[in-house]
């Protein structure tokens, strides 16, 4: 039993990292209706710099803020210079996502070179334990999740208390409508790729944190899990994840039969 | 330049314009995205190996496979193909009926990347990550492989099977049900409309479509003589995409030049750039990051490719203006 608790303890854990993954990526998809691929490698990216932040002895919850501005600013010079110019020529669904393919390939092939072939891990990631009631974490671990919780309620308050939040919906829900109404819908989705792109780099250093060392092969890992639990998450509640769906802002974001066919 | 060398591209040759005519009827002329291809020629490989392969106690049971049947040449390539066929009917089931095509997309590309880890992984099913290795060549029992009129026997096998699968999938473009496939992918809403029915379309394309890809890797393997994951990790289907869209996307005539110009052409070129250069692994991370660029600047200033698919059009059709804007739609 002691065992089961434990799991559930470390399952707690992998769900605030999974969660800001997936966040980022549904609230990307949602609003622009783009499927980038490149997410995985985005977080492995960040995951990098926060390592050699963490190198240099900074600490790495300073790496973490880094990992996530650099997470930001990549992901919307992405957006802006090669995702973007191609949706204004109309290019299809199927072609962005060749396109985001490509790139999550371009990406991952330049920072090879970089950072190389080999695992590496974070220093002073694990902090001292603390136990309840069978559950035992370390501090980080419960720093994760506490970062977890407040990122969705961030997002949460973001996108149903503010302005921003209120126009993000709009353009998402039809954004010729939103741009008609007045809303600068340009704006809107350059602020959606700054926050998720910010998640997504948060993600990435949170999940290199939460595993015991991490390579440049891991970006597709954490693409299908980001994947993985965005699609869970618009279909069904499941099991340990049932908690972290009633965090997610998910009845905002949800795509009703996003799953059915077209038209 | 020796035999063997030029045996060996005109081999590699004949496998790609094989998969890439395969690819193309399922992409070029259908639609499908599918992101799984290599997994399709991976099962026509494993299966022609453990079909053409001694039980797997021999030569010191140095690697762990199941089957092992040491069958006679045509069979283990009627086998991948088969097997190709056969893997194709579940995936198409679960993948082609009711997600919309960037879901299929996904779908199919998450299928292509747990496929290879679970096969790197369950080492009794086909060994692992180490792979197959020392299968024997088609009638090894009878010629022997090392010499070079072997290599021209090979290639002409490869040239039939070529030959053969122009000729079927040239039929398939230039016949009704082409005209059907190609209506399906510019609106199937349309396509519908006038009673086509998709789901049937897409199944028997990405059914066809896997038979080839099965012969394809059934050829390869019988000739490289080894199958291991690490040959067909998901990038090498983007390699593929790259092809069609660098060829042109929907008529046959470009897969085969997509097929010469980027994996037989741009693979043998980049090879004899030394690799010494730069930190490891420089060279061939930067191979990659050109078929990256290959795509996306096809995509940008020619997104019909090097030869582009002829126009079908009817004489006294009316000239609509949004043709080019709905063959993008």
């Amino acid at each position: 039993m002691d065992l089961y608790v434990a799991a559930f303890g470390f399952g707690l854990v992998s769900m605030s990292v999974i969660a800001i993954a997936a966040v980022g990526f549904t609230m990307q998809f949602g609003i622009t209706n783009m499927i980038n691929l490149a997410y995985g490698e985005v977080m492995i990216s960040s995951a990098y710099v926060a390592y050699y932040l963490n190198k240099a002895g900074i600490s790495i919850w300073f790496g973490m803020v880094a990992g996530a501005l650099f997470g930001a600013v990549f992901s919307f010079l992405l957006n802006r210079i090669v995702y973007a110019p191609f949706l204004r020529r109309g290019t299809s669904h199927i072609g962005m996502v060749i396109v985001s393919l490509a790139v999550s390939l371009m990406i991952a092939n330049l920072l090879l070179p970089i950072v190389g072939y080999y695992s590496v891990s974070y220093q002073d990631t694990t902090g001292g334990l603390i136990r309840a009631g069978g559950i035992v974490l370390t501090t980080n671990q419960i720093a994760i999740i506490g970062v977890a919780v407040l990122l969705m309620l961030l997002i949460h308050g973001l996108l149903r208390y503010t302005r921003l939040g209120k126009a993000m919906r709009a353009t998402a829900a039809n954004p010729t409508l939103a741009r008609n109404c007045g809303i600068p819908t340009q704006r809107v989705v350059d602020a959606v790729w700054l926050i998720t792109g910010a998640l997504c780099g948060l993600a990435g250093v949170v999940a290199a944190m939460n595993s015991d060392s991490f390579a440049i092969a891991n970006g597709a890992g954490f693409l299908i899990t980001a994947l993985a639990a965005a699609v869970l998450g618009e279909v069904v509640a499941f099991g340990i994840l049932v908690a972290v769906m009633v965090l997610r802002p998910q009845g905002l974001l949800a795509k009703r039969g996003a799953l059915a066919a077209a038209g | 330049m020796n035999t063997y060398y030029a045996a060996n591209l005109l081999i590699y040759a004949g496998v790609d314009i094989i998969a890439l005519l395969a690819l193309n009827l399922q992409f070029g002329v259908s639609g499908i995205v599918n992101f799984s291809f290599i997994v399709f020629q991976a099962a026509g490989a494993y299966t022609a190996a453990v079909l053409s392969l001694p039980p797997d106690s021999a030569n010191g049971g140095f690697q762990i496979y199941f089957g092992g049947y040491q069958l006679p040449f045509p069979l283990p390539w009627l086998g991948g193909a088969v097997a190709g066929g056969l893997l194709s009917i579940p995936v198409g089931l679960v993948v082609l009926r009711k997600l919309r095509s960037d879901y299929q997309a996904i779908a199919l590309l998450v299928l292509s990347i747990i496929t290879n880890e679970v096969i790197t992984n369950a080492r009794p099913l086909l060994n692992g990550a180490a792979g197959l290795a020392l299968v024997p060549p088609p009638l090894s029992d009878q010629i022997d492989p090392n010499t070079a009129s072997y290599q021209y026997f090979y290639v002409a096998l490869t040239a039939v099977c070529v030959v053969l699968v122009f000729v079927l999938v040239n039929r398939v473009v230039n016949s009704p049900y082409g005209r059907s496939l190609r209506a399906m992918r510019e609106r199937e809403i349309a396509a519908i409309a006038i009673g086509k029915n998709p789901v049937e379309l897409k199944m028997t394309v990405f059914i066809v479509g896997g038979v080839a890809a099965g012969l394809s890797g059934a050829i390869l393997v019988g000739f490289i003589q080894l199958w291991a994951p690490s040959v067909w990790l998901y990038p090498e289907t983007i390699i593929l995409f790259a092809a069609i869209i660098v060829g042109g996307r929907g008529n046959n005539v470009g897969a085969i030049l997509g097929a010469l110009l980027v994996p037989v052409g741009f693979e043998e070129v980049t090879r004899f750039i030394p690799t010494t250069i730069g930190p490891p692994g420089l060279i061939p991370a930067l191979q990659w990051v050109a078929i990256g660029l290959l795509i996306i600047g096809f995509l940008w200033f020619r997104p019909d490719g090097v030869r582009p698919e002829p126009r079908h059009v009817f004489d006294g059709a009316p000239v609509l203006e949004d043709v080019d804007h709905a063959r993008r739609g």
